[in-house]
């Protein structure tokens, strides 16, 4: 006996799976300029000449890299509102745990791109009268930001995958709709199938593109 | 103010560690199968045989790219209506991340496969061993030191993954502390505990994995 697949209903529910993707790509905007964005912050206070910036740095990166994501999520989903007297909605919820996480891992790669500058090059960028900023910003961060290119392409990836996680709060993504859909239709196989090819299907460019992004830019260097 | 009270979480805190075990085991398992699935996938993918070598690329790179939590629905509510036998969470949950953590660590164990000279293995051809033997004895040996950096932080990855079986109610750290918020009403106090756990327990396991990487650095220079 073998199952026979029905994809109609999934077609018939176009605009609810519509309706997740948005969510999931608004979610994904968001996290990935939050998380990218705060992690050189973080990165650029852990080799700050103020200890206390350094210590709250290399504290947070620690935390948050090693506790889970979706611990994260419902921590500020449930947690955080009793200290806080605010509402947090599921997508506030996800974009505190999501973007957090990714800045403290993408903190790690701004921080080997700026050490794989190698010294002389601040001390020519000094020599010539640069402050230490202009070094940074004109000398420093665009070499080291070419170089890890490809580690946060990858991070993005995985923050597209990390939206998923926004279901369990019960944020509209395109997970939560297909959870819905196969409530209503009895059809989970064909349901979570679609879902996860729609993912692959995405994704999968994405990742041949930091491949050969990868292969590039080692043969330049 | 907010008035902290842990006194909720200390009477019940024989559920979190029962939690903290179920996830434990549950890495346990994932990882003792995990480890021979992306051996195999790895191999199958350098066979240089593409009868052998397709499959397994499309098996690495789908749970590669696709969120675990997707694979984890899918395994648990769509593959029984396949198969028309009954999912347990646990039984669910132990396919995803046997097949999903292999996905990851056949990519490891090719890196570190392709990164052994080749003349190592032409060598051993030489002096007589079949091409099993030259893998098993000569580039496994080699390779598995040099991944073991790589393997040891996708094993954390798999552990923090693991909380997401709390969906699908197995009864892990998250899910316990989950059940546990909302009979005692303290959500803060449960949640903090629970997240204190997965820190403290993952900085001692990557702290053991720098350890044991430091003592294989350090015996390697000894044979040389």
């Amino acid at each position: 006996m073998t199952y026979r697949w029905d994809f109609t209903p999934l077609l018939d529910n176009w605009q609810a799976l519509a309706m997740g993707a948005v969510g999931t790509v608004r979610l994904f905007a968001v996290c990935l300029v939050l998380g990218l964005g705060f992690g050189l912050i973080v990165a650029l206070a852990r080799r700050s000449r103020w200890r206390l910036a350094r210590w709250v740095s290399i504290g947070f990166i620690e935390f948050f890299r090693n506790t889970p994501v979706l611990v994260q999520i419902l921590w500020f989903y449930f947690a955080l509102p009793m200290l806080v007297p605010v509402e947090i909605t599921p997508f506030t919820a996800a974009i505190f745990g999501i973007s957090l996480n990714s800045a403290a891992y993408s903190a790690e790669i701004y921080r080997a791109g700026i050490q794989s500058i190698e010294p002389g090059q601040w001390e020519a960028a000094r020599a010539i009268g640069m402050s230490g900023l202009q070094t940074l910003r004109r000398i420093v961060l665009p070499q080291a930001l070419r170089r890890v290119l490809p580690a946060l392409t990858n991070r993005g990836i995985e923050i597209f995958k990390m939206t998923t996680l926004a279901s369990v709060v019960a944020y509209i993504e395109l997970l939560h709709q297909g959870k819905l859909i196969a409530s209503l239709n009895f059809n989970p196989l064909e349901v979570y199938t679609v879902i996860g090819a729609l993912f692959f299907l995405f994704l999968y460019p994405l990742v041949r593109a930091t491949y050969a992004l990868e292969r590039r830019l080692a043969r330049s260097d | 103010m907010y008035r902290w009270d842990f006194t909720p979480i200390w009477a019940h805190g024989d559920l979190l560690l029962a939690g903290l075990g179920n996830t434990l085991v549950l890495t346990a398992v994932a990882l003792a199968g995990g480890l021979p699935v992306g051996l195999a996938l790895a191999l199958a993918r350098l066979s240089g045989n593409r009868l052998m070598a397709a499959p397994a690329g499309l098996v690495i790179e789908v749970f590669r790219t696709t969120p675990p939590l997707v694979q984890l629905f899918w395994f648990y509510f769509g593959l029984p209506i396949i198969l028309n036998v009954e999912m347990t969470p646990y039984l669910a949950a132990a396919l995803t991340f046997t097949i999903q953590s292999g996905a990851f660590f056949a990519e490891i164990f090719r890196a570190g496969i392709v990164s052994v000279d080749k003349g190592q293995s032409e060598s051993a051809r030489a002096i007589g061993m079949s091409k099993a033997q030259a893998m098993r004895r000569i580039i496994l040996p080699q390779a598995v030191k040099r991944m073991f950096p790589a393997m040891m932080e996708r094993s954390i990855e798999l552990m923090k993954t693991t909380t997401l079986v709390a969906t699908v109610s197995y009864a892990d750290l998250l899910y316990q502390a989950n059940e546990l918020a909302q009979k005692t009403f303290r959500p803060l106090e449960v949640f903090t505990a629970a997240a204190l756990l997965y820190f403290v327990t993952i900085t001692l396991v990557s702290a053991l994995g720098a350890l044991v990487e430091r003592r294989m650095a350090q015996s390697g220079e000894m044979t040389r």
